[in-house]
Parts: structure tokens; sequence; C-alpha cells
């Protein structure tokens, strides 16, 4: 299988979809001639033109709420903002009226919308730009929330996101933004399911859910205490709205241990209701108290150091590991 | 289980004094512990209903804290342990709801209030597995009981618990005889009485291991530093004790049928040795922590064999004390070391020890200094021998010697001290009106 990057994967996803349905649009800050702060749109002018990729002024309400209008009539808008941060001077639109709509229409009104934008801490982006938001709208009935950690999830995820008749809030973690991996070809038309997790490594002492970038780094601890005799299954959730439980309490009845690993904050978070789903569901699989291992409850700092700190790296998820096997 | 000294870590359960089940009222004793050469009662802090688990540690040492029994209030529910986490304590999950929890830390926490634990996956494997958790010990971080204990437990051959009577089995405690090591002859497996006292009549089998007792393994450890740290020169003599025989007799004669005991040899000896403490203080000394503590007074202590192991209570102040006044007193001290009933301040604090094996017809042998004390004398039993008088003119005399041993710790004494301090104690026996009535 050919490899490509993440974010043309996701780009090349893009494309298939603006080239199979001309209701596809792309509205945001420099994705027209510029292609994009993050590339995901180089190339697309020149193909689609200006209708199709539409430079905004910095008015993010403005255009999100044009968007949800657009969507209402069936057309199927992407909404680029770059740094996913934007999104929260759209806030009140997309709570009150994006994710309403269908509900307020008893379904006659569709909201086919794709929000996308880079998250997550990394590469000194500073506090403004390092936000991952995703527990705030998997609290509010009508958004679906993707986190691709792949270059195939990333273009398989953004096709069905696109095709959704659901409003979707399409996550890029900025790590994972050059990481190459095998894509199948453009014939395929590889679609990925929302509500479906992956596992990416198969263990039977103790279950780590990890989301985004911590998916990888999830891995690279599992090697390390492999040579401790620990079996660890990596579980990725893909998508945390819908969640899908099923695979997580799978997963749990085997080993009796979940750790959840998320860079974003613990309190109220993602690791917060799949700890609760799996007490509630998995109690009598449970061999030891679930346990989080989060980002540090911080504004992110600039400085590279203090950055790395207030992440889980791969040594601490080695270490919780280890702890929680030993409980 | 209860702190009952500063320095003690652990202790062992020899006797409850209640029954499970039965009530008790704050102040009553509920069961004995030994620990650290000392047996003490243990009493009731609160009124309730005394709840024993089948599993509580009886006769095996135990860490300080460890949970033995529940009292619960009268009337409250008592759930079985195998069931949860043991009696409702109005105090217990109150105050677990009320801690604090902070989100981010990994700490763990949780229980807390020292009851059985398990995790619910091994709860649930029990259970399929017929597994009897509350026999197990948890392995998971304090002490939760997790699915590989049940596991392992379902993996090992079942102990059958031995069939006997009531009656049986109080018999066989009574004998310290386990019913599990009985070979049993009655029906359906069942220990019978005959059954009891055949194998309490056999001696243990060669090669067992028995965990040492308290008092066992305190003597072990203070031998093993003695013997680690000590430089120890043993002295021996004898002694004319012809007329501390005498004086023990007119002694007897005069206390017949009065209620004061009459002083034995050792009382005699221990009266006469406190005095020549005084004039030879370097025997009356210490080592602590590399300096040497002359001690004001002579506190002799009296090495006593006892069932569980040696012990050493104190004679305090024996410099200051009539020779009545000694022996009341020491048959006070030896009667509660042999009942197991001494009081931890009787039993530490010595300057001297003194220890008497001539009952046993030895001579003279070397007695292991009691640390931190820096001497020790053995008394050997009370011979008639014929003696060579060396006054003229020359005469063999039938005399009853008395061998002595003196251990002292050449760290902190020398040869000569020890020697004159030997022979002055000879000299005292051989002369004991003239101590006795200084």
């Amino acid at each position: 299988m050919r490899e490509l990057t993440y974010t043309a994967a996701a780009r090349e996803g893009l494309d298939e979809e603006m080239a199979r349905d001309a209701t596809v649009f792309v509205v945001g800050e420099g994705i027209g001639q510029r292609g994009g702060n993050f590339n995901t749109t180089s190339g697309l002018y020149e193909k689609y033109g200006p209708m199709r990729l539409r430079d905004t002024p910095i008015v993010e309400r403005g255009f999100v709420g044009m968007c949800t209008g657009a969507a209402m009539t069936g057309t199927r808008p992407v909404v680029d903002f770059m740094f996913l941060d934007f999104v929260l001077d759209a806030f009140g639109e997309m709570v009150n009226q994006t994710a309403k709509i269908q509900y307020m229409s008893s379904g006659r009104l569709p909201m086919p919308i794709v929000l996308r934008g880079c998250i997550g801490v990394g590469g000194a982006a500073a506090t403004h730009h390092s936000g991952n938001y995703y527990p705030f709208f998997a609290h509010v009935p009508g958004w679906r929330v993707v986190l691709p950690t792949t270059p195939r999830d990333a273009k398989g995820l953004l096709k069905s996101a696109i095709r959704s008749d659901d409003p979707v809030l399409f996550l890029e973690h900025k790590l994972l933004l050059n990481a190459k991996g095998p894509v199948p070809d453009p014939e395929s038309d590889e679609l990925i399911p929302f509500g479906c997790a992956a596992i990416r490594r198969e263990g039977s002492d103790v279950t780590v859910v990890a989301l985004a970038a911590m998916v990888g780094r999830s891995l690279d601890a599992a090697e390390d205490v492999a040579g401790d005799g620990i079996s660890v299954e990596v579980i990725d959730p893909r998508t945390v709205a819908p969640l899908d439980i099923d695979t997580i309490l799978e997963s749990v009845h085997k080993t009796g241990r979940l750790l959840i690993v998320d860079e974003d904050y613990a309190p109220a978070g993602i690791g917060a209701e799949i700890a609760a789903q799996a007490a509630d569901l998995g109690f009598d699989d449970l061999d030891a108290p679930v346990r989080r291992l989060n980002g540090l409850h911080t504004p992110v700092p600039y400085s590279p150091p203090l950055e790395a700190h207030v992440v889980p790296n791969r040594e601490r998820i080695a270490q919780a590991i280890r702890d929680l096997v030993a409980e | 289980m209860p702190r009952l000294g500063w320095t003690m870590e652990a202790g062992t359960v020899v006797e409850w004094l209640k029954r499970d089940g039965e009530p008790v009222a704050a102040g009553e004793a509920i069961f004995s512990v030994e620990a650290d050469k000392g047996l003490t009662d243990v009493e009731a802090l609160d009124d309730g209903i005394l709840h024993i688990p089948a599993d509580s540690p009886l006769g095996v040492e135990v860490p300080v804290g460890t949970t033995l029994a529940y009292i619960a209030p009268a009337g409250a529910t008592l759930v079985s342990v195998e069931d949860s986490s043991g009696p409702v304590s109005p105090g217990g999950p109150t105050s677990e709801q009320n801690r604090p929890q902070s989100i981010d830390s990994a700490a763990p926490r949780g229980g807390g209030n020292g009851q059985f634990r398990i995790s619910p996956r091994a709860r649930r494997r029990a259970i399929e597995l017929h597994v009897d958790v509350a026999s197990l010990a948890g392995s998971g971080r304090s002490g939760r009981i997790i699915e590989r204990d049940v596991v392992a437990a379902a993996a090992r051959p079942a102990v059958p618990r031995p069939r006997a009577a009531p009656a049986v089995r109080k018999l066989a405690d009574e004998a310290g005889v386990g019913l599990a090591q009985i070979a049993a002859t009655g029906p359906a497996g069942r220990v019978t009485r005959s059954d009891v006292r055949q194998a309490s009549h056999r001696q243990p089998p060669d090669g067992l291991t028995e965990p040492m007792g308290q008092v066992r393994r305190i003597v072990s450890q203070r031998m093993a530093e003695a013997a680690r740290t000590v430089a120890p020169v043993t002295l021996t003599t004898e002694a004319d004790a012809t007329e501390l025989v005498q004086v023990r007799a007119r002694l007897k004669d005069e206390l017949s049928g009065a209620v004061k005991p009459v002083p034995s040899i050792t009382d005699l000896v221990v009266r006469l040795v406190a005095l020549a403490l005084l004039e030879q203080p370097d025997l009356n000394a210490s080592l602590v922590d590399g300096a040497i503590q002359r001690h004001a007074s002579v506190h002799v202590g009296i090495a006593v064999d006892t069932e569980r192991g040696l012990l050493v209570p104190v004679v305090r102040d024996a410099h200051l004390k009539s020779i009545h006044a000694i022996a009341a007193e020491a048959a006070r001290l030896i009667d509660e070391a042999r009942r197991g009933v001494s009081a931890t301040e009787d039993l530490s604090g010595g300057t001297f020890t003194v220890t008497n094996l001539g009952m046993f017809e030895i001579d003279a042998f070397t007695p292991i200094i009691n640390l931190p004390e820096s001497a020790i004398l053995g008394i050997g039993r009370v011979v008639a021998r014929p003696v060579v008088l060396d006054e003229e003119p020359e005469a063999i005399v039938i005399r009853k010697m008395m061998a002595l041993s003196l251990t002292f710790d050449h760290r902190v004494v020398d040869g000569g001290p020890a020697a004159r301090f030997l022979q002055r104690c000879k000299h005292s026996i051989e002369r004991p009106f003239v101590s006795l009535t200084r």
C-alpha cells in the first residue's frame, strides 16, 4: 500500500468528495489560493476554483452561521479553522443553531456541515493555539466529534464526515500532520464509520484507551513495558462522539484493568466519561481501579521544555501502566 | 492489634477472653496479647457485640494495626465478611465518602478502613471457581484480593477443615496439638478424643518447623547481638558456701509459719552481689553508644527459665533492700514471669544479672551477657566436698562448695577489676554474716 502523510491523505479525501459531490465547498481563512495554513487545501483551488474554496475575513461566528444556513439548504460546507482554538468565537452558533436545527425542524432540515481544525499541544504553539476542546462538543447533543490518528483514518473519517447529514467536528492533532502511513488507493473509496474504535495493539494484562497523539506514545510505552512481561492492549476510539464503549468493555473483560491516556485536561473530560461507563457497565470485570493519565490542568506554556512537561510522555505512560498492573 | 509499648511493632493474640457474638462493655478485657516479653490483656474501648472473623489471626504474630475483630453496636446487622467488607460501622463508609478527592492524582486511595477488600473481578471469579475468599491474602496494592489470588487459590488442592466435635477441638487446643496434624480414626474421618490423646503423647516428628515465639525471638536476637558485639571473658572460682547455707537454714527456721518467703541461695547472692557492685562500680556499667555509663544504683536481673523461654525480671535498687525485701520481690517477679504476666517495666532496666544453674547440678559455665550490661554472674551447684584447710594445722574438712562463673565484657572492663570483683563476691559468700549485717 502506498504511504501518504496524514495531511495529504485528508486532502485526498476532501478532493475525492469535492469531485464526487458538487455541493461540497470549503470556507476558511487562507484556504483558497494559499492552500491553507496547514496545506489542507493546497492544489484544490486550481482544480475547483474560488466558488468552492472561499476565503473569509476573520469572523468565525459569521462564517459558521452562514455555513450553518447553507447546510440547511442541503449543501455540504467544510469550514476550515486552521487552529481549532478559533472555534470558540463561534461557540454560540455551534451549540444553539448548528447542533439544534435538526431537532427544531423535526428532522426536516439536515445539517451536513464539517468543522475542521488542528488541536493539541506541540510545536511551541503557545496557549492560544494548543487547545483540545473535544469534551465540550462531545457533551452537546447533535455533534459528532472525530479524532483521526493515522493517515488512513484521516482520509476515511473525513470522507464519512463530509457525507454525514449531522454536524461533525473533525480534529487533527498538529503533531500527527506529517506522520506517514499506508493509505488505500483512491479507487477503494474507503469510508471509516463513526463509533468504531480501532485496537492498535492486542494485549491481555491492561487496556490503554488513548486519544489523538497519545495513541502513538501509548504504543511506544506498551513496547517498553512488554520487556517487563506486561501485555498491553491499546485502543484508539477514533471518534469520541459517538464513543465505541463496547470495544473498550470487551477489552476490559479480557484484561481487568483500564488506563485512559488523554493529553487533554482530566476534570470532566473524555477519560472521566469512559471511566464512568466502564465502572457502570464493566464493574465485575475490573480487577483494579480505573485510572487516568492526563495533561496537567493548566494553560499550555510556550516554553518548549515546559510544554513537553504538561503532557504525558512515553515514560510517564509506561510508569502509569506499571503502577496500574501493581494495583 | 494495639501498640502496647513504644517499640512494639507486632504481637500475637494468645487467647480470646470473650467469644464471638458475645456482648462486651467498654473496659472489659477481650483478648490477651503477647508482645515484647509481656502478656497483656486488651480491653474493649466501646460497648457492643464482639464479632471475631473466622480467619482472625490467633497464635500467629501480626503487625500492629491488624484488624483482629469488630465491635458492632448492639442491634446492628453484622454483614458476613465473605459477602462484603465486614460489619457496617457508622464511621467507616461516611468518612470514606467525605474524603477529599483530587482528580489528577494517580495515588492509590479508597478502602483505607482496614477492612476486607476484593476487586469486583476477583469476587466474580471466586464465585465461578467456588473459592472461599475469606481465607485469601490479597496481593494487590494495599492488600486487595485480585483475580490472580483467586485463580491461584483455585489451582491449589483444597485443604479440608479437619472434622471434630467441639469438645475434641477444645481438647486438642489445650494439648497444643493442631487438628490437621492428627490422624483421624473416627467415623467420617472425624478426629476423636483418643486420637488427640495419642497425638499429644507423641513427640513432634523430626524436622518439624515451628515458628519462634515472641520470647524465643527476642532471646535469639539479644543473644546474637551479644555474641556479635561483646568481648566476653569468663572467670571461674569456687566459694565456700557452708556459712551461706547455714544462714539460709536459720532464716528458714526463723520464718517457719510466716507468710514471708524464705530467701533462696539466689536471693542471698543477689544481696551480696549488689553490695559488692557498690564497691566495684566498674562491673555495674553499660556500654551505650560508645560511652560507658556507670550506674549509681544496682538493679539485679535474675534469669528465669519459663515455658515461653528465658526471661530476666529485675530487682530494682537491690543495694538498698534487705534480704527479706529482695526475697519477697524476687518471689513475685519469678512467679509473674513463669505465668507470663510480667509487667514490661519489670523486664528491663537491669545493670547486672545473676543466673543460677545449681539446681541442674551444673558447676561452672559461661553465661552470655545481657546487653547493655557488662557482666553476668553464674551460680553453680552447692555441693559438699573434702577441702584442705591451708591454715595451721592443715586439715581436710567437708565444706559446702559453690562454683562461681563471672563473664564480663572486656570492652568495658579489664580482667583486674573483674577478678577483684569475683574475689569480693567469693569472700562475701564465705562470710555472709559480715555482709548481710552491714
